[in-house]
């Protein structure tokens, strides 16, 4: 497998960072292939008898300095202490002073409330790549948030169904049964709208490319039509590496008059 | 806006009307025994008497205005006080709930993680309880912000916070919440901008997100195969649409989709399976908002059977 250039560091400041939830959240950021670090205050530390939550703002602090993460999982709540309800919007008010491009992804308890509302203006004060999710909200959910917050868009997307693409070199594989083999059926072109279609997957897994998104990769006095065509041999293609015949709305779907989707193969 | 004069101001009133009665019926009280003394010359009757009625009319018009300021101010006031503890109710039952749904939820992503790893042969009736608890997990969420979206709504003169939002952002958000929940059942989501590149409006991001999370959770669960969700806008508004190829709503239901409580099991004097809140709650926010919610469908058994809601909002809130 191509290795990513650089590997994603996720720091998570969060004092239920062993809860279940938070657990599953990390397994699945190691699937996608980031790193992630859990910051631990430090027992010794003169601050240790002081409340939780400035415990967690001075070892987070320290982490981000030392560590310098990609992006940060930071918890509203720290503890059950009145003065610790809000003390994660005090350490992202240091965050964004000290590193105003670091992204964070806000956990907060409630679904709505006075944490997320803080949360959403100090955002939109700060210009910063700040966003907020619920913890009843799926590790997959955590995982496209954090793509986007982070935004650059990978080398390689594995799309399912042993299906990867490798921008860098341009070419599609299919891995099945350990073996990996490139499809030298898809280039150029087809590759570019298989390229952009695996982008929005990526980003949103329900998100259309519109037509005129895709047209600049066709050509003719029917662009659609060429689109169509080039659609319908990337499937046969594909459908052949696989060994199979892939139909209408198999791995890509054509919404009428609006565009096409990417709907990988599910596990 | 206040219409009622604050309680502070209404105790030194009454304190004060008390002490011109108490003052006016003193002088009433002395006008025979003192008055020649006190005054050299006498008109009609002493005028300790006038000054004496005089504090007495003054004293009972000011507290007959206290009282009646009071009498008003107490609905108003006692509205408020009990908004604010269901509020606060609220988030005591928000975070008490929130706390062991998450556990139960982390568990059960946990074990199911664990099963996966281990390779084990499934027990159908494992699966089907991870499942179920998966699933129910959105609707518990969507449950919680209903509520409060409800408390907050009876608040008096709680005016709709205009901010920019990014509404083809709170859209993704949503449909990458639905989108494992509906892939569950085997169906599909997908949406779109037009144009792709939709930009800022000036609205309530809570109210669109709620408006547009219940349309969806709506959509997921009566749609067949398939729900779509796009946003769209004109010169003065914009609209996010959401179909589904379910099965429709029959025209006669139509008129009581939005009313508080109504399910389709009403309907058909059946029990009802959810709140039956959404839909109004969705409705009387975008109203708020000076928006609408608008529904059009076509019921099976005719062949394009499908339902669209649609949430036209202001592009700019005044």
């Amino acid at each position: 497998m191509a290795v990513n250039r650089a590997t994603r560091k996720i720091l998570i400041v969060d004092d239920e960072s062993e809860s279940a939830i938070l657990r599953t959240v990390r397994r699945r950021l190691e699937q996608e292939g980031w790193h992630t670090a859990i910051v631990r205050p430090d027992p010794n530390s003169p601050t240790a008898k002081a409340l939780l939550g400035d415990e967690f703002e001075a070892a987070a602090l320290w982490s981000i300095e030392e560590q310098l993460p990609d992006a940060i999982l930071l918890d509203v709540r720290f503890g059950d202490h009145r003065d610790d309800r809000f003390k994660g919007l005090s350490i992202l008010d240091h965050i964004v002073n000290r590193w105003p491009k670091l992204p964070v992804l806000m956990f907060t308890q409630y679904v709505q409330g006075p944490d997320r509302e803080a949360a959403a203006r100090g955002a939109l004060k700060w210009d910063a790549p700040i966003d907020f999710i619920d913890k009843l909200a799926g590790a997959d959910e955590v995982v496209l948030r954090l793509r986007r917050l982070i935004g650059a868009a990978p080398e390689t997307i594995t799309i399912g169904g042993g299906i990867t693409l490798d921008t860098a070199a341009q070419t599609i594989y299919i891995e099945q049964n350990g073996d990996r083999r490139p499809i030298t059926g898809i280039q150029g072109m087809k590759f570019e709208i298989l390229r952009e279609l695996a982008a929005a997957w990526y980003r949103s897994p329900g998100e259309l490319v519109p037509f005129s998104r895709l047209e600049r990769y066709s050509e003719g006095e029917d662009p659609r039509a060429s689109l169509r065509v080039r659609i319908r041999e990337i499937k046969t293609s594909l459908g052949q590496a696989l060994g199979t015949r892939l139909g209408p709305s198999e791995l890509i779907l054509n919404i009428r008059d609006k565009g096409y989707r990417l709907t990988p193969p599910r596990p | 806006m206040k219409i009622h004069p604050p309680p502070k101001i209404l105790q030194p009133a009454k304190i004060a009307a008390a002490a011109a009665i108490a003052a006016g019926i003193a002088c009433l009280a002395l006008a025979p025994v003192i008055g020649a003394a006190a005054f050299t010359s006498l008109w009609g009757i002493e005028p300790l008497s006038y000054i004496g009625g005089i504090l007495l009319i003054a004293g009972l018009t000011a507290a007959v205005l206290a009282y009646a300021a009071q009498n008003n101010a107490t609905p108003a006031e006692q509205n408020r006080h009990w908004i604010e503890t269901t509020r606060q109710f609220f988030e005591v039952f928000d975070h008490d709930l929130g706390r062991p749904l998450r556990r139960i939820a982390g568990k059960e992503r946990e074990l199911r993680a664990a099963l996966q790893a281990a390779g084990e042969p499934e027990n159908p009736a494992v699966r089907e309880l991870l499942d179920e608890i998966e699933r129910q997990t959105p609707n518990f969420r969507l449950m919680l912000s209903n509520i409060q979206v409800l408390v907050q709504l009876q608040a008096p003169g709680a005016a709709p916070a205009a901010a920019p939002v990014e509404p083809s952002e709170v859209v993704r958000r949503i449909a990458d919440r639905y989108t494992p929940v509906a892939a569950e059942a085997d169906k599909e989501i997908t949406w779109w901008a037009e144009p792709a590149d939709f930009g800022m409006v000036a609205s309530d991001s809570h109210a669109i997100e709620h408006i547009v999370t219940n349309l969806v959770d709506n959509a997921v669960s009566h749609a067949s195969n398939s729900v779509q969700v796009s946003l769209s806008k004109d010169n003065a508004q914009f609209y996010v649409t959401v179909w589904d190829d379910g099965p429709g709503i029959a025209p006669h239901y139509l008129d009581h989709l939005f009313d508080r409580g109504w399910t389709p099991e009403v309907g058909r004097r059946e029990e009802k399976t959810s709140s039956g809140l959404g839909l109004f709650i969705a409705r009387t926010l975008a109203r708020r908002c000076n928006g609408e919610v608008t529904v059009e469908s076509i019921a099976a058994p005719q062949p394009n059977h499908h339902t669209t809601f649609q949430l036209a909002l202001p592009l700019k809130a005044q």
